[in-house]
């Protein structure tokens, strides 16, 4: 007879686990030290022990009773119900003293605080699942708690600090720094006070003109009564653009620059999902590994080929037609970089929406007599637009927060998240850094609002997971070859700049000395080769806490009902629309004193990895969960397993070959971090991507181009290794069908 | 093996958002028998079952199970297993580890769990599969296994949600006798979801007919087919004509057609006539209800005659005769078997 089904349940035993648990919590919380000495993670305070403290402090005796309490909470055998009220009563409680004890104390954190936060939460995690208050396993209650501890202490709390640090001064509330910033043509000047007109006017007469021809425009076309607030809309648009295309600043510069390069890169990455798609060319074969390039190219590369071909002395510019122009270096400079970098991005979000186009339709529009320039405009773009505004509103969160090119290859001219970096850096002003980041970040998040509001849930129109049997039409003719043209230029200009910085890597003097060198790469050692190790090495630590705490909130989101839920997800995919800088310049605001002193350790750069790259394992994670039945969780739940054997037994194999690329790619983005991690970084531990910026900051540009060249192989060597072991792991090429 | 347990629901209510998914049900399964929640996509079955299984909470309402109170205890600790529209088979184990999951779970010795998969992968007739992949088997294969992973189990109550829906008409009347003969043999309580009316009749102890979250009728198939107590209930449950009568002193009245009808606790007054289409004769004589012959059907071992009169259209069911077939346009009167007449009250609820 089975032992846990067929007899009754009784009701009224003891609950080990709870007690070995608090057990834990009591034993760390008196024999670990709560305080270290100072930065150091190893440097503990021996009398700070919970045993030393209790005998000063009646908080951190209480902390103790408490934990021992629940040991015998968990050992009394009584009624479940009332055992869990009791439990959560104990847990909140020993978690509000611990974290009393930590904040009067001051110092940084050791480790007996932390197992004592993590043990009381544990205790109030399983207390609210057995209390009854909370339907849900107890292991899942637990994760819930914790994730969001983590979200609130590692996302939301940076953001917070940056928000503060601009309006806190020298311990009052003021917005002083914030109206100079705002006001410094640094930041924005709409009029330039040297020419005798005024910008601004010329620019709303400009906008009100092209609204009204936009609305008579859309009126022709029989937009109706519709017509004069799209015109309106449009012109309103059109004459902002136009008033900062006038003005100056940083601003100006990084919002001009993410709306030509998200509408650049939209058009091209549309280009090329139809060709992907529909070319009936071969070159079609080689959208795939473009589609991997922006992961695995570490930042500067771009902009160090850019300066190589384009630049004053660039190879194209100077060697072959003479010239010595700065066209290139400067805003103009770091869209053509962006746009090059993020073409694939809008290439990958926007062949899902052609894919998910529905052949079948098109055939039934071509039966009722449409044109193929009727389709396009009927059929074929109202089901696209969502998807197409996707891609934009993506790509333009990228190029607002892009920190690497800018910095590279714009010629000293403002942008918003290198004026972060240099107003910490070169001005050593941190309140003027975090206005600047609290700006960007409201840019980036209303874009990500407005992404996630106006087309997130819309773009999966017509996927309805069942073939369809009809083929799409193939692109007419002459489309297809003009866009192949197009993409083979691309790829012959992109294969150019990758070429460029690997020969720059062997060259002397690149504009000058053509000659052949391996002496930048003997420079690199030892410091590059050091700097390659650490990179390395702290990467991987952060690879896996990245994939467990992103694959548990991908799955409390998408198969657990909690209240919260929509909270968690919005504050965990929040740091994938932080521009880097911020969440760095939050970190150091954060993490710079009192019990969460953290700064100047490994520790920080390894969180500020994990929670950068979380939001890529959370989506990896729920991609992986819709391909998985919830039947199948469920089968295993009523088979009497708890959540935590579910998803070690059932979803952890059958999404392994998800969580191994999750793992993977965690590990890359962390190699090519850059703007996050660029305030966090001390001597001892610095990073490749750090040190290339430092190559390229005095000087040697063949070092930068060696580390650079290095650090790519090494990752296309990571990647390419991933996608042969995935290929073979892959649960469906094993035991073809889920159940 | 196993002694039934009884399962009882009262006042369970599920809210989702604003939508009311099962609205105040109480129901009763007598220890050992097999109930079905029978009714349309959308009527509160599933979601019933799957409250039971302890998969969803109720918003309001208790269970029991065994006489104990089990709304607040976890799927996993509630001895109820369950059997998957899908089957749900772990696709990464073997048929084996796939039955042997939940003892592996209790982590029973390693000989014990060798015996019981053995023991039931006999008993439902898969002995020789046990080292394949569920994506080698066959859908009623398939199917078995899944049963095989919840009997293993020894549940105190087993849970049918729609296990038949994904097999072939054939297979499914086959599979549909096997599970009704082990669950006898068995003699465990039995929940079973199911939209197919066939298949609720066929199976069942009781059938609960379910619609828009209530429950509607409860009884046994017999009893819901032949006395149907609303309109709704008439209607899902075969094919049922629902006509516009009298009724006075233990006799019908329509359309001039006067019959006697044994029935208790009728209201005197207009009423609605069931009349089962195999119940309606099509008689060439002066006698019974006057119609036109609209269409006619050939069904193969039937024919189906759809006849207008004056309360409305009526379907006949006729065995086949060559000799003798309606033809369109004809006039015929039509009379009806007392056996497949049931009277429902005013205009039949809705």
């Amino acid at each position: 007879m089975a032992r846990a089904l067929a007899v009754p349940h009784v009701r009224w035993v003891a609950q080990p686990a709870v007690a070995g648990w608090a057990a834990a919590t009591l034993l760390g919380a008196s024999l670990l030290p709560w305080s270290r000495a100072g930065r150091e993670l190893g440097l503990w305070l021996a009398d700070s022990t919970g045993i030393a403290l209790a005998s000063r402090s009646t908080l951190a005796a209480a902390v103790l009773v408490l934990a021992a309490v629940g040991v015998l909470v968990g050992l009394w055998p009584g009624f479940e119900r009332s055992r869990g009220v009791v439990l959560v009563g104990v847990g909140l409680a020993g978690l509000a003293a611990s974290c009393l004890v930590v904040g009067l104390r001051g110092t940084p954190l050791g480790p007996g605080a932390v197992v004592a936060v993590g043990g009381f939460l544990i205790l109030t995690g399983v207390g609210l699942s057995s209390s009854g208050l909370w339907f849900v396993d107890p292991f899942l209650s637990t994760v819930v708690l914790w994730a969001a501890a983590f979200v609130v202490l590692f996302i939301l709390l940076p953001l917070a600090s940056v928000v503060v640090a601009s309006v806190w001064v020298q311990g009052r509330l003021t917005t002083e720094v914030v109206q100079r910033t705002l006001t410094s043509p640094a930041f924005l000047a709409l009029n330039h006070p040297g020419t005798p007109r005024n910008e601004v006017t010329t620019a709303l007469v400009a906008g009100s003109l092209l609204s009204v021809l936009a609305a008579a425009a859309r009126w022709r076309l029989g937009g109706g009564r519709r017509s004069i607030p799209a015109g309106l809309a449009l012109g309103g648009a059109g004459a902002s653009l136009m008033v900062l295309y006038g003005g100056f600043g940083a601003f100006r510069n990084s919002v001009l620059l993410a709306v030509v390069v998200g509408g650049v890169s939209t058009g091209l990455g549309f280009l090329f999902a139809l060709l992907s798609e529909r070319s009936q060319l071969p070159t079609r074969r080689l959208l795939g590994p473009l589609s991997v390039l922006p992961i695995i190219t570490p930042p500067f590369v771009l902009g160090i080929a850019m300066l190589y071909l384009f630049g004053r002395r660039g190879f194209v510019t100077h060697r072959l037609f003479g010239l010595s122009t700065d066209v290139f270096f400067g805003p103009v400079g770091v869209a053509v970089a962006q746009v090059l970098a993020y073409t694939p991005i809008a290439y990958l979000v926007l062949v899902g929406v052609v894919r998910a186009l529905d052949a079948s339709l098109e055939d039934a529009a071509q039966t009722l007599g449409a044109s193929p320039g009727y389709l396009l405009r009927t059929v074929v773009w109202p089901l696209a637009r969502p998807g197409v505004a996707n891609a934009f509103l993506l790509v333009a969160i990228e190029s607002l927060a892009d920190f690497a090119n800018p910095i590279v290859v714009g010629g000293g001219k403002p942008f918003l998240a290198t004026e972060v970096f240099f107003a910490i850096v070169g001005r050593y002003n941190p309140h003027e850094a975090a206005t600047y980041g609290a700006v960007l970040l409201g840019l980036t998040l209303t874009v990500f609002v407005l992404q996630r509001r106006w087309v997130g849930g819309a773009f999966y129109v017509t996927v309805t997971g069942r073939p369809t049997g009809a083929r799409p039409q193939p692109l007419p003719r002459w489309l297809d070859w003009a866009a192949s043209g197009v993409f083979v230029l691309w790829m012959l200009l992109v294969a150019l700049l990758y070429g460029s910085v690997f020969v720059g890597a062997v060259t002397r003097l690149w504009g000058f000395d053509y000659s052949f060198t391996l002496r930048h790469l003997q420079d690199l050692h030892p410091q590059g080769w050091h700097v390659l190790r650490t990179t390395a090495r702290l990467s991987a630590y952060a690879a896996v806490p990245s994939v467990v705490v992103g694959f548990l909130i991908g799955y409390l989101v998408t198969r657990v009902r909690f209240p919260g839920r929509q909270v968690l997800e919005f504050s965990s995919m929040l740091s994938f629309a932080t521009p880097g800088t911020v969440m760095g310049i939050g970190y150091v605001l954060a993490f710079n004193q009192g019990p969460l002193l953290l700064t100047g350790t490994e520790l920080v750069i390894v969180l500020a990895f994990v929670f950068r790259n979380m939001p890529v394992a959370i989506r990896a994670a729920m991609a992986a969960l819709e391909q998985i039945d919830p039947a199948l969780e469920e089968a295993s739940t009523t088979l009497g397993a708890g959540a935590g054997t579910t998803l070690r037994r059932v979803v952890a194999p059958l999404a392994r070959s998800a969580l191994l690329s999750g793992l993977v790619f965690a590990f890359v983005r962390a190699m090519t971090a850059v703007s996050q991690v660029v305030f966090l970084i001390t001597p001892q531990h610095n990073l490749a991507t750090t040190q290339i910026l430092s190559y390229l900051e005095y000087g040697s540009q063949g070092r930068g181009a060696a580390l650079a060249s290095v650090l790519t192989l090494l990752l296309v060597a990571v990647v390419v290794s991933l996608q042969a072991v995935s290929r073979r792991l892959d649960p469906r090429a094993a035991h073809v069908g889920a159940g | 093996m196993a002694e039934g347990v009884p399962v009882r629901l009262r006042g369970v209510t599920k809210r989702f958002g604003t939508v009311v998914a099962v609205d105040s049900v109480d129901l009763d399964v007598p220890p050992g028998k097999l109930v079905t929640l029978l009714g349309p996509s959308g009527c509160g079955k599933t979601t019933t079952l799957r409250i039971v299984a302890g998969l969803e909470r109720p918003t309001t309402g208790r269970v029991w199970i065994a006489e104990e109170d089990v709304t607040d205890l976890p799927a996993a600790r509630r001895g109820v297993t369950m059997v998957f529209q899908s089957y749900a088979l772990f696709p990464h184990l073997t048929v084996f580890e796939n039955v042997a999951y939940g003892l592996r779970v209790q982590r029973l010795p390693a000989g014990e769990v060798r015996r019981r998969v053995q023991e039931v992968l006999d008993l439902v007739g898969l002995p020789e599969t046990a080292q394949r992949y569920p994506a080698q088997l066959s859908g009623g294969q398939q199917q078995r296994v899944a049963l095989a992973r919840a009997l293993v189990m020894q549940p105190r109550v087993l849970l049918f949600d729609e296990p038949l829906s994904n097999l072939d008409a054939k297979l499914r009347r086959r599979v549909r006798a096997e599970i009704r003969m082990l669950q006898q043999r068995l003699g465990i309580t039995s929940l079973y979801v199911t939209h197919d009316q066939a298949e609720a009749l066929a199976l069942s102890d009781v059938v609960v007919v379910m619609n828009l979250g209530r429950v509607e009728q409860v009884g046994t198939p017999e009893a819901v087919y032949r006395r149907p107590r609303t309109r709704f209930v008439a209607d899902f449950i075969g094919e049922a004509n629902l006509l516009p009568a009298t009724y006075r002193d233990g006799v019908v009245e329509l359309a001039g057609y006067r019959f006697p009808i044994e029935q208790e606790e009728v209201p005197e007054g207009p009423v609605t006539l069931m009349v089962r289409p195999e119940a309606v004769l099509v008689a060439q004589d002066r006698l019974g209800l006057p119609g036109v012959v609209r269409t006619v059907f050939f069904m193969g071992m039937t024919t189906e005659v759809l006849v207008e009169t004056p309360v409305g259209e009526v379907l006949a069911t006729q065995p086949y005769r060559a000799d003798r077939r309606p033809a369109p346009g004809q006039e015929v009167h039509l009379q009806f078997d007392a056996a497949g007449v049931y009277l429902l009250p005013g205009d039949g609820g809705r």
